[in-house]
């Protein structure tokens, strides 16, 4: 199973990073969402894949997941998101000054 | 029994899920892939309730239900700009 | 003592800002009572320093890494306290009257005040980098004061000139107490002057010296570094009169003063003190006299007078110390009247220039007189407080010179800065109030307003009183100040208007016959001065440096970076890549670890394989971007489940609804950006497949590497503690809103900021949505079909209903404010959605400022609740209560601050999203009126 996460992480980080390295502005905020799946997951797999033992505490339970990276990932999801709109943002106002897409100053080719 | 039938049901969604996929892939119309998508919500619903089951915990349900709530919004976002490009109008 | 740092530095600026939203006048009101305040929060400290007492006050902070707040106030310290508050609540008082009607009284009195607090910080520090920080806070200050007129370049250049050679000393200075401090054994002061043995035997006494008189000579505008001085007087003449006289250019001789007892008594000492301080002497007494603008004359004058300081100082002795302290005060108060009578003089005649203004005498007598008085003092005439101070440092020069070769030559040069000195002082008496008659002004002079004049007033009668009677009016003070410098024995003075015809006395009388001569014979020597005059000065050398400086600047970061942004973003990935690599090899472990892995089952293997799907198809497909939209939403879907799989409940559901929160987002941008690109063939592709995939690789190979591994987590306590300490359940709540709750305070703060950055982005914005869809269809005429429209007002008190669900159970169960204030966001936004934005509007409320306030107000509250009960911030309590119906039911205080949270969340994600959403109202289709009305 951690073969299949570590994929997974890895594929999201190569589709991420060649979204960012495109020319305009909205494939690159599409691969900077993608990279923070990527980094959220690997944030995530910092304590341990374990499934069905959720943090909540119980009489029965004995063993739990990690709460720490859980903690962590979850504010990073919302300002993951805030950053996303705030790109996005940028984007729209490069777009209104510019009159182009691109990333850069000049229209890309 | 119960675990016959939960295996076999898991199964089942998997597929569709893959289904689902495979048209949100293909399209060919827009509206293709939002229905499509919309089917792909669905069938997390399913999966999520029937892995609760069988891991006796109704933790996943919660997380179904807001699939079940998100789901239908975005949707209806897209939907909307489907429709008019200017979703809030 | 920190109460009146943290009066003037942290309350005051913002008050008077505030304030001056009520009427201009109200901020110099504020400004004043702030200062009265500090002045009375101090008041006890300052009568126990004029006892003699040395006092400490020690704010613990982080006290095991040696980090505390530390003040020191003994005599030195009070009388600089004095300099500050005192001319500061002056200045205050004249400045209300200076500004015009067009300048901002607000920033005006908020920039002094942040300058008061940080000076009073630099003289109440006790320890060395703390000062430090205080003392660049003074620069910055400073900075802001002389480019108070923005518009003007002079005063624009002025002000970074002076920051650029202030701060470059502060930087100095910082490497100096850092070598201080390690000498020393602390950066404490009381240890570092109790240690002047050490000090001067430690090799490395020379080089610190040096850093350290780096930051005392430029911030007291010492030669070399004098020129930034003169183009500071861009600044309003208030701001001159406080710092580039009175205060901020002593902050340099304070420190002298102050580590004095550290530092003195070396030969390296008196020559680079002494040496820098003489030559700074006449240099600025020479130039002083060939200024045509007051202020000029006058900064040139302070230059000099800073040198004078300078060189006692570096003479050495106590007595010099003393005469040195002296000086500090009569200069402070004759040059801070001096310039508040030239403040006058320009605001009268609208021009500085001395050609022009002459004869004021029959206009504005009584100012005449006073600035008469002042500059009678400044040439050092007796019956005045700068003749006292002045015969003190002949005196002190004349001994000074019996211990060396040549040593007749530093009397001589004394008395010549003294000709000097008397003469550009009569020149500013004799050239502004007589010499004919004013030219070429626009309007007639006349006295300014009667409150204008109080302050000078005030100071002349100092100068008056302390030049008759030292022995009452300032030998106290001068004693206790002169004892916190020596820290030690006191040598014997005194203080009196006649030592009978000693050698300082006819040093004085040269100076003052050889300055009147020296200004009657003036003409021929303005000749050869404007010759000279005409080659490029310091000020315009250090120029030519600093914009050169700008240009290499500009160079060196267009070489390091590429102009595209793809390039830089390579850059940035290649580094990270080569060092994670570097890293991997020299750790040289075996990829997997020791942890037994998981099974794959099929469950896995699905979802893994939908993911790779959506994953990959968003990138073959990005150019059409509706399409890589729903591929993206895809995607989080299924990491949304990678986190149910994995035992985070928490993280699934908030990921679920930031997953329809984004593509909202994204489907607002879409609107106005290309639909499809072109398929335009980049040359890069290959490139950057190749870099995408050795990232991905490396991504994977890292965590696989972790998951193999066992780790070692602190997770521990939190799940002990989470019950006992947070009274709740769901240990990830728990961590976010009671353990880490500072964290989460920071981060919706963050949430909070970048909403606010996007609605002020919103600002002016114009952009033209397409009149068809990315096919060529023309929209659809229907704007809120009501199918959609009534099902999604059903559904709202259904989806509310499980925000209120999943906030109030968050402590217990999975949920919180966090996921709560998403999927009320969502609802709403659903509502705009389906019913339109004129429907929603007038159901609720239309500003969201308001609620990230709020949020952010209660979740500080909360926490501040905690002090209340002498718990640190943030301390959580919790209660059982048993509600009937309900059941047993826990009300923690942190559940207070989850709902701060929960409406900060809400707040921002409407602000961000709705805003985006209003952008385009009027470029699209207008709404008819009987729609407006709906």
């Amino acid at each position: 199973m951690e073969l299949l996460y570590a994929f997974s992480v890895g594929l999201l980080t190569a589709c991420g990073v060649y979204l960012t390295l495109r020319g305009r502005t909205f494939p690159v905020v599409l691969g900077l969402t993608l990279i923070s799946y990527a980094v959220n997951l690997f944030l995530f797999a910092m304590g341990g894949l374990l499934p069905g033992r959720a943090p909540i505490l119980s009489e029965v339970g004995t063993e739990y997941a990690d709460p720490l990276p859980q903690a962590l990932v979850l504010t990073a999801i919302v300002i993951g998101f805030a950053m996303t709109a705030f790109v996005t943002m940028l984007a729209l106002k490069a777009r209104a000054e510019d009159g182009h897409d691109g990333v850069d100053k000049e229209a890309p080719r | 029994m119960l675990s016959v039938a939960l295996t076999l049901a898991l199964a089942m969604v998997a597929l569709a899920l893959a289904l689902s996929l495979w048209r949100l892939m293909r399209g060919p119309s827009t509206p293709d892939r939002i229905l499509a998508l919309d089917t792909l919500y669905i069938n997390t619903i399913a999966l999520l309730v029937l892995f609760g089951i069988r891991q006796q915990s109704q933790i996943y349900f919660e997380a179904a239900l807001l699939i079940a709530l998100m789901g239908f919004i975005g949707t209806l976002a897209l939907c909307k700009y489907l429709l008019r490009g200017d979703i809030i109008e | 003592m920190l109460l009146a740092i943290l009066l003037t530095l942290v309350v005051g600026p913002p008050l008077v800002a505030w304030l001056a939203r009520f009427g201009r006048l109200n901020a110099a009101w504020g400004a004043g009572a702030v200062t009265l305040a500090a002045a009375y929060a101090l008041w006890p400290a300052l009568q126990g320093a004029m006892a003699g007492e040395t006092q400490l006050q020690r704010i613990a902070w982080l006290s095991a890494q040696g980090l505390d707040l530390h003040f020191r106030l003994d005599g030195l310290g009070l009388l600089f306290v004095l300099l500050i508050l005192g001319i500061g609540l002056l200045v205050i008082l004249y400045a209300r009257y200076y500004l015009t009607s067009r300048d901002s009284m607000g920033r005006f009195y908020a920039y002094l005040l942040l300058f008061m607090g940080a000076m009073l910080g630099v003289v109440l520090s006790e320890n060395l980098i703390q000062l430090l920080i205080f003392w660049e806070l003074t620069s910055l200050a400073s900075f802001l004061l002389i480019s108070y007129w923005q518009g003007r370049s002079d005063a624009r250049n002025g002000a970074r000139m002076a920051l650029a050679i202030t701060g470059a000393g502060g930087l100095a200075l910082l490497g100096g107490f850092l070598l201080l401090g390690e000498m020393a054994g602390s950066y404490e002061l009381s240890v570092v002057l109790a240690s002047g043995e050490s000090i001067r035997a430690h090799p490395l006494y020379t080089p610190m010296l040096v850093l350290i008189l780096l930051g005392v000579f430029t911030k007291s505008a010492q030669f070399p570094f004098h020129f930034w001085l003169p183009n500071a007087m861009a600044a309003p003449t208030p701001v001159s009169a406080y710092l580039h006289s009175a205060t901020m250019v002593k902050a340099g001789v304070f420190l002298l003063a102050r580590l004095f007892p550290a530092l003195s008594g070396t030969p390296e000492w008196s020559w680079l003190v002494g040496g820098a301080g003489l030559v700074t002497l006449l240099v600025g007494a020479v130039v002083a006299l060939f200024q045509h603008d007051l202020k000029g004359l006058l900064a040139y004058s302070t230059i000099s007078h800073l040198g004078l300081i300078t060189l006692l100082f570096g003479i050495g002795t106590p007595l010099a110390a003393v005469a040195g302290v002296f000086h500090i005060i009569n200069h402070a108060t004759f040059k801070a009247s001096l310039f508040m009578a030239a403040g006058i003089i320009d605001h009268e005649c609208g021009s500085r220039d001395m050609r022009y203004i002459n004869g004021l005498w029959k206009y504005m007598p009584h100012t005449a007189i006073l600035a008469i008085i002042a500059s009678a003092a400044m040439a050092g005439v007796p019956l005045l407080n700068g003749f006292l101070s002045k015969e003190m440092f002949f005196a002190e020069a004349v001994g000074a010179a019996t211990q060396l070769r040549l040593g007749w030559l530093l009397p001589a040069a004394v008395t010549l800065a003294g000709i000097f000195a008397v003469a550009y002082s009569l020149r500013f008496i004799h050239d502004v109030f007589w010499n004919g008659e004013p030219i070429g002004l626009d309007r007639t002079p006349h006295e300014p307003p009667r409150w204008m004049k109080v302050p000078v007033e005030l100071l002349v009668i100092l100068c008056l009183a302390v030049g008759i009677f030292p022995s009452y009016v300032v030998e106290p003070l001068l004693r206790v100040a002169a004892s916190g410098v020596l820290q030690g024995p006191m040598p014997s003075f005194s203080l009196a208007l006649w030592h009978g015809l000693s050698p300082a006395m006819w040093m004085s009388v040269i100076a003052l016959v050889g300055g009147i001569s020296l200004y009657i014979a003036r003409a021929p020597l303005f000749e050869i001065y404007a010759r000279l005059a005409e080659r490029p000065g310091m000020y315009r050398r250090a120029h030519h440096l600093l914009e050169r400086l700008y240009l290499w600047a500009g160079a060196v970061t267009r070489l390091s970076t590429p102009e595209r942004l793809p390039h830089m973003a390579l850059w940035v990935l290649l580094f990270a890549m080569t060092l994670a690599l570097t890293g991997a090899l020299q750790a040289g472990a075996e990829l997997q670890g020791g942890r037994t892995l998981l099974p794959m089952d099929l469950l896995g293997v699905v979802t893994t394989l939908v993911l790779a799907l959506a994953a990959i198809a968003t990138v073959l497909l990005y150019r059409q971007r509706l399409v890589a939209l729903t591929l993206l939403g895809a995607v989080g879907l299924v990491v949304s489940l990678i986190f149910v799989r994995f035992s985070a409940p928490d993280l699934a559901l908030t990921q679920l609804s930031v997953e329809v929160v984004s593509i909202v987002l994204l489907l607002l941008a879409l609107y106005f950006l290309p639909q499809q690109e072109s398929r335009a063939t980049s040359p890069w592709v290959v490139r950057d497949l190749l870099i995408a995939l050795l990232a991905g690789i490396g991504m994977a190979l890292l965590t696989f590497a972790v998951l193999s591994r066992e780790g070692q987590s602190i997770s521990g306590f939190f799940l002990e503690q989470a019950l006992p300490g947070g009274g709740g359940a769901n240990v990830v709540n728990v961590i976010l809103v009671d353990f880490r709750g500072f964290d989460t305070l920071g981060e919706i703060t963050v949430l909070a900021l970048a909403a606010l950055g996007i609605y002020g982005m919103l600002d002016g914005i114009k952009l033209q949505g397409p009149e068809a869809d990315s096919d060529g269809r023309r929209w659809d005429p229907d704007l809120y079909p009501p199918v959609v429209a009534t099902l999604s007002r059903l559904l709202l008190p259904l989806a509310l209903l499980v925000s209120m669900f999943i906030l109030m159970r968050g402590h217990q169960l999975p949920g919180g404010g966090f996921i709560a204030g998403l999927i009320t966001a969502v609802a709403l936004v659903m509502q705009y959605l389906a019913n339109g934005v004129a429907w929603t509007q007038a159901r609720l409320p239309r500003n969201h400022h308001w609620l990230i306030t709020l949020g952010l107000s209660l979740a500080t509250a909360t926490g501040l609740g905690s002090l209340l009960f002498a718990h640190p911030f943030l301390t959580s309590t919790f209660q059982h209560l048993h509600w009937p119906l309900v059941g047993d039911f826990e009300l923690a205080s942190a559940m207070l601050f989850d709902l701060g949270v929960y409406l900060v969340v809400v707040g921002a994600t409407l602000l961000i999203l709705v805003n985006i959403g209003l952008m385009h109202r009027e470029s699209h289709t207008p709404l008819t009126d009987a729609e407006e009305e709906v």
